[in-house]
């Protein structure tokens, strides 16, 4: 366990955007603590469904791809408003965040995430205080 | 241990298969002061021993874990919990035997280690940035910069796909590697303007041919707010260019770890 060291502070407020799936699944299968470095006796083996949210970066399909997408590019600037071609483009920032990163993960995940990616799942009631502080 | 009763109907025989999942590790002065659902819908308590305290939930030692709702519990809870308290985050999927083995072999043996490490983790969260280019945009920029590239555009426009694949393989390669330049130096530029509020950061692998950039960042409570402001003059900044978001405050999931694994 490594941390850099600086002084604790208080106050907090801002609180940005919650994670898609996807930045859960990059995020919990990935990092923090592994527990069978630790215990070695106890420990169940249960079967991890396991992801691989990786992409190839460089791969023909992605040059491929590339080129296709300057070839839309040339098309957009043609012929100005093709709304679907601009739809298209644009469709990165949009409300389906996980939409593009989705595509990288590929086929393996849709069948665990389908339906739940528009899942604003209520999983409140996790408000927590700590006993003899504050 | 026998406070909540499992679920289970199974009866008897096959033997009750359930062992505890082990979200992450907290100081032992913590209390939940609500009732959590943890992964099987199944409640979430503490195991406290001493100065520690293992956040667990039974798990029927079925079916595989992992599914959409198991992934999303896991980080949800260790996320929620993290807002009000250090805490070790533990990689999905710790499965322990027994609610002794909790205390006896994950806790005892390591009180001095996880004690030290909640220390220093106390009054800091993690941030995640994660941007992504606007395709239009980023290729506009390297067919501008990219003689050898913009030639090859011409080359391609309007011919048949097969015909020009070649072309296409070699301009589709030259801004792969554009991109992962880009990349590069915009993570660094990131990371540099945030230097000064964060306490230390961990660069991600791309998850995406378009990543522009993807790094946690652990942050002190009294930064957050210039660290915040901070990313977001820097997406300002790159408006129309890099979709940038910022996740957080979660748990430190890129902070801890084995020795063996590097940290910025």
């Amino acid at each position: 366990m490594s941390i850099a060291a600086t002084q604790p502070g208080a106050g907090r407020s801002t609180r940005p955007e919650p994670s898609g799936l996807v930045d859960v699944i990059d995020t919990i299968l990935d990092k923090g603590l592994v527990i069978d470095a630790y215990v070695r006796v106890s420990l169940v083996g249960i079967e991890v469904l396991t992801i691989d949210a990786r992409i190839v970066i460089a791969s023909v399909d992605t040059y491929l791809r590339f080129a296709e997408a300057v070839n839309r590019l040339d098309i957009s600037q043609e012929k100005e408003g093709l709304p679907e071609l601009v739809g298209d483009l644009t469709q990165g920032g949009a409300r389906h965040k996980t939409k593009g990163a989705l595509e990288g993960v590929g086929q393996k995940v849709r069948g665990l995430v389908d339906d739940i990616t528009d899942g604003e799942e209520e999983r409140e009631g996790s408000r927590r205080g700590r006993r003899g502080e504050d | 241990m026998s406070s909540a009763p499992p679920d289970t109907e199974s009866g008897a025989g096959a033997g009750e298969q359930t062992g505890y999942y082990v979200y992450g590790i907290l100081p032992g002065d913590v209390e939940l002061t609500e009732e959590i659902r943890g992964i099987g819908d199944r409640e979430v308590r503490l195991v406290c021993d001493g100065d520690l305290a293992a956040l667990v939930s039974e798990v029927e030692l079925i079916g595989p874990l992992g599914t959409a709702e198991d992934l999303e519990a896991h980080k949800e809870i260790l996320d929620s919990v993290a807002a009000g308290a250090p805490v070790l985050p533990l990689r999905f999927g710790a499965v322990v035997t027994s609610e002794d083995a909790v205390v006896s072999e994950l806790l005892e043996p390591h009180r001095d280690e996880f004690a030290a490490a909640l220390e220093e983790l106390e009054g800091r969260t993690e941030y995640m940035v994660k941007g992504q280019y606007d395709e239009s945009a980023v290729l506009e920029e390297i067919l501008s910069e990219d003689s050898e590239a913009s030639r090859l555009r011409e080359q391609i426009r309007g011919q048949d796909a097969d015909a020009t694949r070649e072309e296409r393989m070699k301009l589709g390669e030259i801004i792969s590697n554009a991109i992962a330049a880009k990349r590069e130096e915009d993570t660094e530029q990131l990371v540099s303007r945030l230097a000064d509020h964060s306490v230390a950061s961990v660069v991600r692998e791309p998850t995406h041919e378009l990543e522009a950039v993807h790094v946690a960042f652990l942050v002190d409570e009294e930064e957050e707010d210039d660290f915040v402001e901070v990313a977001e003059d820097l997406e300002a900044d790159w408006e129309g260019r890099v979709e940038l978001r910022l996740l957080g405050p979660m748990a430190p999931y890129d902070f801890v770890g084995t020795s063996q694994e590097d940290q910025a």
